[in-house]
């Protein structure tokens, strides 16, 4: 059995030519070429599941027929689809779902089909327009009425002709009227700034701790004002950055994250409250205008697919459902539960606590004898991980518990896991296999991941069309202990215990190992919602019928991706010339998008040698995100230019740069310590101890990092005394241990016999740490005298009662004073 | 009771005398210090203000007849004497004072204990011999040293430093101007100075995507890090594959965060695209007109983004809030390779300014913290880019203007 939709025929390449038709001027042909596999699967209808039909009317007079009956009309022809009114006897006409004559129906059937592009059948739109869908998502019946048309023609070599999209000439719109920033900062000042400056200025200042742009509280009102204006939405306050970073982000909220976003909402309702509506700047070079939904769709029809028996577009947008769209019977839909929303662009959030499952043990249990009966298959999904962080969190899982699944397509960090169960593994399919964590194959964006397994290679793991290269040491093996009573489940564990977070945009189960070549025909197929917008330049181009024309899509819940612009006319006679097209920028309800511009640089000649019919001049092959403000329904897109042919518009750098005056920091003390190389240097020069001593270095090697590493007063600690002190008496002690060196420094001092009985005795000690250490005629030094003293109470301290040390022991005292000297603030404060 | 092992001390004798002498002098100095007024320097000037600028410039205190000479100069003449390389007692600014300066730019912790290296030794070399210090980032220049013993200079090693600073060498006298190009075997074209330097080729063009080179030579020599340079508005057309527009599934992070940064950032470390670190090799590799792999890894992150082509640059931030950085009016703001852009940056405002609040706070201790300071940087400023960026006189001057009363 097979879901006959078989991509060899609708191979889509990612360009686009003209086919003029003669009853659509205003329609170009986005054609594409056949290609891919040469043959092709038909449906075994018998085993579709749940629809069970009784055919009891006349054989199919011929193999297309067939084909319909095979793909389509056993679909359809239920009283609880479309064969409850499409029938023989009525009420509503054409009768395609007629169950006494199958080749009647099919008569019928052709009136509402479109075998070359079934997506724009007459059976599908109405459909997708609200009628009479079968599921609570009218997207959803669309795209598996889809299916089966399209299996049909394929089935019947219908199909063969490719994809065509055709570009349909959009609807000319004016760009609209809208507010923009006033030149003078005075309403700002007296609204949005109070607020600013009271709370946000200890990071969004030039002159903050830790200044953090955009400095929309600067202490200059007017650098305020123009860094912030790209954190105000005139338009739309609420959505402004200010309000959606306290409200939504609680960014270091002052009190009540709430509270604080309304207040900041208030102010700047305030603000732009007098602020004027006005017409689009008139100076600017525009095209007309159009919101994405004006666009030509340009997704779909490039997939492989022949074996897909599950498949989830996440088109519904609302709803707890995700519906299964592979029109294999039954299908496995998905049942939302916890965070889990719904993502602009077609996608599913999943966030802590969320997961999608299948209830019901039809969907499931497909799954499994799908999978069984073929002995190999592939989970392809297209995700964005919220982080690279999440381990042991499940994304894709057909599974009974903690320990036991049929298969699993986890995340652990960087790396994507693997489980799966066959006759060769445990019930829990392990060994597991995992990416080579140093590939970081896991990134937290938009990835193709694709997890296919055979019985003999086993697992193997393609992220963006790439094999990882990570082989199965477990190899493949026979799945018939599967558990058919497992569930699918997506983003987490059927107990909830594997949570993965990120978002899911597409999720396909196939019944076979797809190859290498079909894996990148999926991830070239690309995914979510996309369609070719046409910004109609005709008047500025002096070219009939021009256009730039982008690919454009919901790229998340909060931009838009552009890309791709292309200069096109849907005239196929028309020539372009040779003009000039300068400094582009996309503009969005009646103003240029302040960030994300990418086209500002681009400077290009559209020429008639550059120039092709049907497939127009590739003007940049970069692509930019733009802020989402309204959705995708109300916004209204329109390019500026800074020239376009002979239209021209200067831009100048209006940017304000700050002329705040810092605000003034603390004083602090105004000598310091000296740092830890610094009191190495000083006491190898006092003592003339070199610092290349063995012990001294190696002393210094050990406490370096103890010692003062700034000279703050503030930051002196402790330990850094301990380690001052320590170095200080490695020198002492390597200057008396040396007779050259201490014969130096306390001349006519006899080591042999002084017991520092006396005061010449001592004198010849003291005297000569004071000189080397004291400076002569400074004020700002300790007082010799007093130093004086100190070591004389501690040479009395430490020699026994009467002042005089056994002369073993003098040069043991001799180093105390000297280290009491040298560690001490004598030497270590500048 | 324990002794220690190298004085035959008794621990508790030992810091009962440190103890005693500690607090004695520390209460004698202390009372004296809180900062609030500056005066302006006199022709001649006291000891204790002769002390306090030998002290802060060379780290060392000065003998008493060095002293008495200071004394009898003004101060700029006494503080360009302390630091005079043909004065033996300036060692400490060259071995102690300037490498604590440089080494902290020359490793990603910024850690001032990482060993002397050849980024380190030509700082030290090009202000010794006042080489204009606006072309720290673009000469084809590195210093090493004539110490008899020490190691050849090798591009995959750093023996040679260490044994320079395993041997306290007097950088003073030891180091030499060379070719780096010669040295090192890279074209004269591509050297960038210190950018270039082995030990800055280690620390910031080691695996990663070389931004690490630019991001560490914005905070060490203009003095911003990306945070202060970030500015949302420029075009982003320049920001490579690598970067994920919608990180998380949440593209406000990019378009309020990332790009502020990668907008600029991305078309200047191109300059850098035929660099890299060969860990095998120990050494700084240069593929002429090869685009480094690592420029085009994870390109799946967003595959519209940008594909590097070649080492050309552009300056982005030349227009928009980040112009205030001052960039050189004489310079075209555009080229290729990291010589140029070592231009760029080194003939920036923000350059010379940078390195003069370096020398401020390494000199008084402080960041600028009022208007005088601010004013007196400013002035600075000024007399570095006239004496053709002699950090020597910036330090002189620092000096002066925070020698006390």
């Amino acid at each position: 059995m097979r879901n006959a939709y078989s991509a060899a025929k609708l191979w889509f390449k990612p360009f686009v030519w003209l086919k003029p038709l003669a009853t659509l001027s205003l329609l170009a042909t986005l054609a594409a070429c056949s290609g891919g596999a040469d043959t092709e699967q038909n449906a075994d209808t018998a085993t579709t599941g749940a629809l069970s039909i009784n055919y009891i009317g006349p054989a199919p007079s011929s193999t297309d027929v067939q084909a319909f009956k095979n793909e389509f009309w056993v679909n359809v022809v239920s009283s609880s689809r479309c064969g409850g009114c499409h029938n023989e006897g009525g009420p509503a006409s054409p009768s395609f779902a007629r169950s006494d004559d199958v080749n009647l129906a099919y008569q019928a059937a052709l009136q509402v089909v479109n075998l070359s592009q079934p997506d724009q059948s007459r059976v599908v739109t109405k459909v997708a327009g609200g009628h009479n869908c079968w599921t609570s998502s009218t997207s959803a019946c669309a795209d598996i009425l889809t299916t089966w048309v399209r299996n049909w023609a394929t089935a019947s070599g219908n199909g063969g002709a490719g994809t065509q999209i055709q570009l349909v000439a959009p609807a000319d719109k004016d760009v609209g009227a809208t507010k923009t920033f006033p030149a003078s900062a005075a309403g700002f000042s007296t609204t949005v700034y109070p607020l600013l400056t009271q709370y946000c200025a200890g990071c969004h200042t030039s002159a903050a701790a830790t200044p953090q742009k955009p400095y929309f509280a600067s202490a200059d009102v007017n650098e305020a004002y123009s860094e912030a204006h790209s954190r105000i939405n005139l338009d739309t306050p609420s959505l402004s950055r200010l309000v959606v970073r306290l409200g939504e982000e609680s960014h270091n909220c002052w009190s009540n994250c709430a509270n604080n976003a309304a207040t900041m909402l208030a102010a700047i309702n305030t603000f732009t409250g007098g602020i004027p509506v006005t017409q689009v700047d008139p100076t600017l070079v525009l095209s007309k205008a159009l919101t994405m939904y004006d666009g030509t769709v340009a997704s779909g029809g490039n997939r492989y697919e022949t074996n897909t028996i599950a498949r989830y577009f996440f088109k519904e947008g609302t709803g707890s459902i995700a519906f299964d769209t592979s029109g294999v019977e039954p299908a496995t839909n998905l049942t939302l539960s916890g965070a889990v929303a719904w993502s602009g662009g077609w996608g599913l959030s999943v966030g802590a606590g969320g997961k999608a499952q299948a209830i019901g043990g039809a969907g499931n249990q497909k799954i499994g004898d799908r999978l069984k009966s073929s002995g190999e298959y592939t989970i392809e999904a297209w995700i964005a991980p919220a982080n690279v962080a999440q381990e042991d969190a499940n994304i894709v899982s057909y599974s009974g518990g903690d320990t036991s699944r049929n298969f699993t397509l986890g995340q652990h960090g960087y790396q994507y896991e693997a489980y799966a169960r066959s006759d060769k593994t445990n019930a829990n399919g392990e060994t597991v296999l995992i990416t080579r964590a140093a590939d970081r194959d896991a990134q937290a964006s938009l990835q193709h991941v694709v997890l296919t397994y055979d019985p003999v290679a086993g697992r193997k793991l393609y992220v963006n069309g790439n094999f990882t290269g990570d082989t199965d040491a477990q190899g493949g093996g026979s799945l018939s202990n599967w558990d058919d009573t497992f569930a699918f489940v997506l983003g987490n564990e059927i107990s909830g215990t594997r949570q993965w977070t990120g978002l899911i945009k597409f999720v396909a189960i196939h019944d076979r190992a797809l190859t290498l070549d079909q894996i990148q025909q999926n991830f070239a197929a690309g995914v979510g919602e996309r369609y070719f917008l046409l910004f109609n330049v005709s008047a500025l181009s002096g070219m009939a019928q021009s256009y730039v024309m982008f690919e454009v899509s919901q790229y998340d819940n909060y931009s838009y991706l552009f890309n791709k612009p292309t200069f096109i006319s849907l005239d196929a006679n028309a020539q372009p010339g040779n003009f000039q097209i300068k400094g582009m920028r996309i503009g969005m309800n009646g103003t240029e998008a302040k960030v994300g511009q990418a086209y500002i640089p681009l400077d290009v000649t559209v020429s008639n040698a550059n120039y092709k019919a049907g497939t127009g001049q590739l003007l940049s092959n970069i692509g930019t995100v733009i802020a989402l403000e309204k959705g995708p329904d109300a916004d209204l897109f329109f390019l500026t230019f800074e020239q376009i042919g002979t239209h021209t518009r200067a831009y100048t750098d209006t940017t304000a740069l700050s002329a705040a005056t810092p605000i003034d920091k603390a004083p602090v003390s105004d000598v310091g310590y000296r740092m830890f190389e610094e009191i190495d240097a000083t006491l190898s020069k006092i003592t003339g101890v070199p610092r290349t001593n063995t012990t001294v270095k190696a002393t210094y090697d050990l406490v370096k990092q103890q010692l003062p590493t700034v000279e703050s007063m503030e930051g002196f600690l402790s330990a850094h005394q301990i380690g001052i002190a320590q170095l200080g008496s490695s020198y002492c002690s390597a200057l008396v241990a040396d007779p050259t060196l201490r014969a130096a420094f306390f001349p006519g001092f006899n080591f042999s016999n002084a017991t520092l009985g006396t005061a010449t005795e001592r004198n010849l000690i003291i005297n000569p740490l004071l000189a080397k250490t004291l400076s002569t005629g400074l004020s700002t030094q300790p007082v010799s005298a007093g130093v004086s003293a100190e070591l004389n109470n501690l040479m009395d301290d430490l020699c026994p009662p009467g002042g005089s040390c056994a002369v073993s022991r003098t040069p043991i005292v001799v180093k105390a004073a000297c280290t009491a000297v040298m560690a001490s603030g004598v030497t270590t404060i500048q | 009771m324990a002794a220690d092992s190298a004085t035959g001390m008794l621990r508790s004798e030992f810091k009962a005398g440190v103890s005693k002498l500690s607090h004695a002098v520390l209460s004698a100095v202390v009372v004296t210090v809180l900062a609030g007024s500056w005066q302006s320097p006199a022709h001649a000037i006291t000891r204790d203000q002769a002390k306090r600028i030998h002290d802060r410039l060379t780290g060392t205190p000065p003998s008493d007849a060095l002293l008495g000479q200071m004394a009898g100069l003004s101060a700029l003449e006494a503080a360009k004497l302390a630091i005079d390389p043909t004065n033996a007692e300036s060692k400490g600014f060259y071995s102690v004072t300037l490498k604590n300066f440089a080494t902290p730019w020359t490793n990603r912790d910024q850690t001032v204990f990482a060993p002397l290296n050849d980024y380190t030794a030509t700082v030290i070399g090009m202000v010794r011999d006042n080489v204009p210090f606006n072309t720290l980032l673009s000469a084809d220049l590195l210093y090493t040293g004539n110490a008899t013993g020490a190691p050849a200079f090798a591009a995959t090693n750093n023996n040679h430093y260490q044994y320079l600073e395993d041997n306290d060498s007097d950088l003073r006298t030891t180091l030499v101007s060379q070719s780096q190009s010669a040295l090192t075997g890279i074209p004269s074209a591509a050297t960038a100075g210190v950018m270039t330097s082995r030990a800055a080729a280690q620390a910031f063009f080691i695996d990663g995507t070389n931004r690490a080179m630019f991001r560490f030579t914005m905070l060490n020599h203009l003095c911003h890090d990306m945070e202060q340079v970030q500015d949302t508005t420029r075009p982003p057309d320049r920001i490579r594959q690598d970067v994920s527009r919608s990180p998380g599934g949440d593209s406000r992070l990019f378009l309020n965060g990332c790009i502020g940064c990668h907008s600029g950032m991305d078309p200047m470390t191109q300059s850098f695209a035929y660099y890299d670190f060969d860990k095998t090799q120990g050494r700084l590799v240069y593929s002429a007109g090869a685009v480094q792999t690592k420029y085009r890894i994870n390109i799946d992150n967003f595959k519209p983004g940008y594909v590097t082509p070649d080492d050309s640059w552009d300056n982005r931030w030349r227009a928009g809030p980040n112009r205030a950085l001052g960039f050189s009016g004489s310079l075209p703001g555009t080229g290729t390779g990291a010589k140029t852009l070592g231009q760029e940056l080194g003939n920036s405002n923000a350059f010379a300014q940078c390195q003069v609040e370096k020398a401020f706070k390494s000199v008084c201790f402080r960041e600028p913290g009022n208007s005088s300071d601010r004013s007196k940087v400013s002035e600075i400023v000024a007399s570095f880019k006239s004496s053709n960026y002699s950090m020597r006189e910036v330090f002189a001057e620092t000096a002066v203007y925070c020698m006390g009363d």
